[in-house]
């Protein structure tokens, strides 16, 4: 698909990869999953990204999570087929041609589309090899957004408990999570997350193995506005690729080609110098085909085309003039044959085969006789100027004019070519011209190349700096240190010295050195601090919540049970080293269409706002 | 663990329906489930779109929360303090100067002629993504 560029040496010129989606096959469960106790499985549900897997118990503490996709569904396409129904995450292959189709569960970093979020649930349980009839029997970790609204747990709950029947349910955040993976789980440790995901980046302080979820933060910007950003920027730029710069493309540049710049005004003034410029620019070669572009066809080639169209034409022509021919000759033997029975003397036939001819008397027959016979004479002379013709055509390398104009007279009887006519007079007057058009030779690779040279550190910049598009919130930094300024020096101290860094979109090259910088600006002088990166910050979610889970496998006090949901509402939450913090407030029980069945079906109560007790 | 046909929630008159999918049901789902977040708040045939997150939000501010309790809402970031940089639409440079036909913002002088030379749809582009298009003139 990508053609390579030109002969001159080319520097920093990376095709797109393209990558497409392989179908995910519907994997075995296999042993692992059915042990003495039913395995948990462990579900990241991320607004990128699912991953979806076992926690099996055992030595091995088993690989990467069997599933991961992205979070989106789309129909087939072609509109609302009947069998196909929609498709979700890897079996769609590649997403650009459905890119306006695709529908995700997520506003924001919140399942709020519960339908399309069963959709993902059963891509995942049937992928996984859940087979248990009736309801899915193995408890479940879930991942949830920080401070989870209610609403949205609530309809979690419900879809987890009265669809899929399963039998206990923990929700916890995933950088708490990946925290959780990444420190030693002897010590009870304090320390400043700092996640940021597809969709929002989160600020969490971490106090006594706790989550203090008061002095959290959350900035409304993540990897998808640095995409979608990047994207504009690239199209406004190159208004004639709007279409080529996708949005899977413009992720592709974020994810491989983007850094961070550790001091942001020192790198724009490097960018400035044109050698850095020359050097640093990374030149991404759309994909083109020169055949697209008709001008790289010399004129000579058209000649060429042209002549091979009247010699076709001409085949063509001289084939229906011989079948016309037979076609007449055979009638005309028919009528002789006609004739001679009149000169024989058998009337009756005669008149019988007049009458199936549709003529009246002898005399017409005779004339009809004359003018086929005068007919098929022509059509053979014709043939025998066409054929010569046809040979002179052959032995001369170029039509000359004369030829075609001897040629036309003879055509224009013919009346199967009338469409022709206007081909023909069309191209008499091109072959006219002279052949001598050089045409102009540029790189043509060149002109599909997008060259991202300073948008490689603007994109990602974004959320250390949210005007750059125009957000209000503060970026990372500053939000840093209004979180670290609510609290005493002592504590403060405390959590500077264990700074983690998670999440996808930390995963640019120099974001570590960055906030680094950042916090030597704000802290105070020869103060000292810490910061980790992940050690895999896209999947240690997935890890942190497998390793949870099995270390709490037995632990009745952080599962919430599907008698409990029932008893205490959709929004119950149990506390636990990688939860959100629980507000006891019940939520009004959603009505549906039947409320009145609903209401003696359920054990609960289902009307107004509960008692605010203090957590 | 029981089956599920007891505990349905609702009874199966309003299984069928914009649920059910086309294709065979999956063996360890419950078929007969509807949600009932789907309806809305309004119990009828009229709401059938889900809330969106701002929805969401806004229902979730009127309920009883006390001062110091951690929700959606208040953990989003405060707006900045400090004064932006202002860098240019067309190169991501410092920009010093901005162009008062087109409120663009550049650095250089290449970067001005390029600027009065771009048609207006790409104007209104660059400065959508600042968010600085203004609806009064």
């Amino acid at each position: 698909m990508a053609v390579a560029s030109g002969a001159a040496p080319a520097v920093n010129v990376f095709p797109f990869r393209d990558v497409r989606a392989a179908p995910d096959p519907v994997l075995e469960a296999g042993p692992v999953a059915h042990g003495p106790l039913p395995v948990p499985l462990v579900l990241d549900n991320g607004s990128f990204q699912a991953r979806a897997g076992w926690a099996c118990p055992g030595p091995d503490p088993g690989p990467e999570p069997r599933l991961q996709f992205r979070a989106v569904c789309a129909r087939g396409r072609g509109g609302a087929r009947g069998g196909a129904g929609p498709q979700v995450g890897n079996a769609l292959g590649s997403l650009e041609p459905l890119r306006w189709m695709l529908r995700s569960p997520f506003d924001r970093n919140v399942p709020v589309n519960l339908e399309l979020q069963e959709l993902l649930l059963d891509y995942s349980f049937q992928h996984l090899g859940v087979s248990s009839q009736g309801c899915v029997d193995h408890p479940i970790v879930l991942t949830e957004a920080v401070c989870n609204p209610l609403y949205s747990r609530q309809m979690m709950s419900e879809l987890l408990f009265e669809c899929y029947g399963i039998p206990k349910v923990a929700y916890g955040i995933d950088s708490l999570f990946s925290f959780y993976h990444n420190k030693p789980k002897s010590l009870i440790s304090s320390g400043l997350i700092i996640s940021s995901g597809y969709q929002c980046t989160h600020i969490l302080p971490v106090l006594e193995g706790r989550l203090d979820a008061r002095n959290c933060k959350r900035i409304n910007l993540g990897g998808s506005q640095a995409a979608v950003y990047l994207q504009r920027l690239l199209q406004l730029k190159y208004p004639g690729h709007l279409a080529a710069i996708t949005l899977s493309r413009t992720e592709e540049i974020l994810h491989e080609h983007s850094y961070i710049a550790e001091d942001y005004v020192e790198e724009l003034q490097k960018w400035r110098c044109p050698d850095y410029y020359e050097d640093n620019v990374h030149k991404m070669q759309l994909p083109f085909s020169s055949k697209l572009l008709g001008s790289t066809l010399t004129s000579e080639e058209k000649q060429e085309r042209r002549q091979q169209q009247l010699r076709r034409l001409q085949e063509l022509n001289a084939r229906r003039r011989e079948e016309k021919l037979q076609l007449d000759q055979e009638r005309l033997d028919r009528l002789l044959y006609v004739q001679e029975l009149l000169e024989e003397g058998q009337m009756d036939q005669f008149h019988k085969a007049l009458m199936e001819l549709n003529m009246d008397s002898p005399e017409e027959l005779q004339s009809y006789i004359q003018k086929l016979s005068s007919a098929v004479e022509q059509a053979k002379q014709k043939i025998l100027q066409a054929e010569v013709n046809l040979e002179v055509d052959v032995v001369e390398s170029k039509p000359e004019t004369p030829d075609l104009e001897q040629l036309e007279p003879s055509l224009e009887d013919v009346e199967n070519i009338n469409d022709f006519e206007p081909l023909f007079s069309e191209e008499t007057p091109e072959v006219e011209k002279p052949v001598a058009t050089v045409q102009p030779v540029f790189n043509l690779a060149a002109y599909h190349q997008l060259f991202v040279g300073t948008e490689r550190i603007r994109a990602p910049e974004i959320i250390f700096q949210p005007s750059l598009i125009g957000e209000e919130q503060a970026g990372v930094a500053e939000t840093l240190q209004y979180v670290l300024d609510r609290y005493p020096k002592d504590v403060q101290e405390l959590l500077v010295q264990n700074v983690f860094l998670t999440g996808g979109n930390m995963m640019y090259p120099g974001m570590k050195g960055r906030i680094e910088k950042e916090l030597l600006e704000m802290r105070p002088f020869q103060s000292s601090f810490q910061v980790q990166l992940a050690s895999n910050p896209v999947l240690d979610a997935w890890y942190g919540a497998r390793d949870w889970a099995l270390d709490h496998l037995d632990d009745e006090d952080v599962w919430i049970t599907r008698k409990e949901y029932e008893e205490k509402g959709g929004g119950y939450l149990k506390e636990h080293c990688a939860s959100n913090v629980y507000v006891p407030i019940r939520l009004p029980k959603q009505a549906s269409r039947s409320s009145e069945a609903q209401a003696s079906g359920k054990g609960s109560g289902a009307s107004g706002g509960g008692a605010s007790e203090q957590a | 663990m029981e089956a599920m046909s007891e505990n349905k929630m609702v009874p199966s008159d309003f299984s069928t329906g914009p649920m059910e999918k086309a294709a065979r049901p999956l063996p360890f789902k419950d078929p007969n489930f509807v949600h009932s977040g789907h309806g809305g708040a309004v119990a009828g045939k009229k709401n059938r779109t889900w809330k969106n997150l701002k929805q969401i939000l806004a229902s979730e501010r009127a309920l009883p929360w006390q001062l110091n309790d951690p929700n959606y809402f208040s953990i989003d970031a405060p707006p900045s303090f400090k004064p932006a940089k202002k860098y240019s639409d067309v190169s991501g440079l410092l920009a010093n100067y901005t162009d008062p036909q087109s409120k663009l913002r550049f650095s250089t002088i290449e970067e001005f002629s390029y600027i009065r030379r771009l048609p207006s749809d790409v104007v209104t582009g660059y400065l959508a993504l600042r968010k600085a298009t203004s609806i009064v003139p």
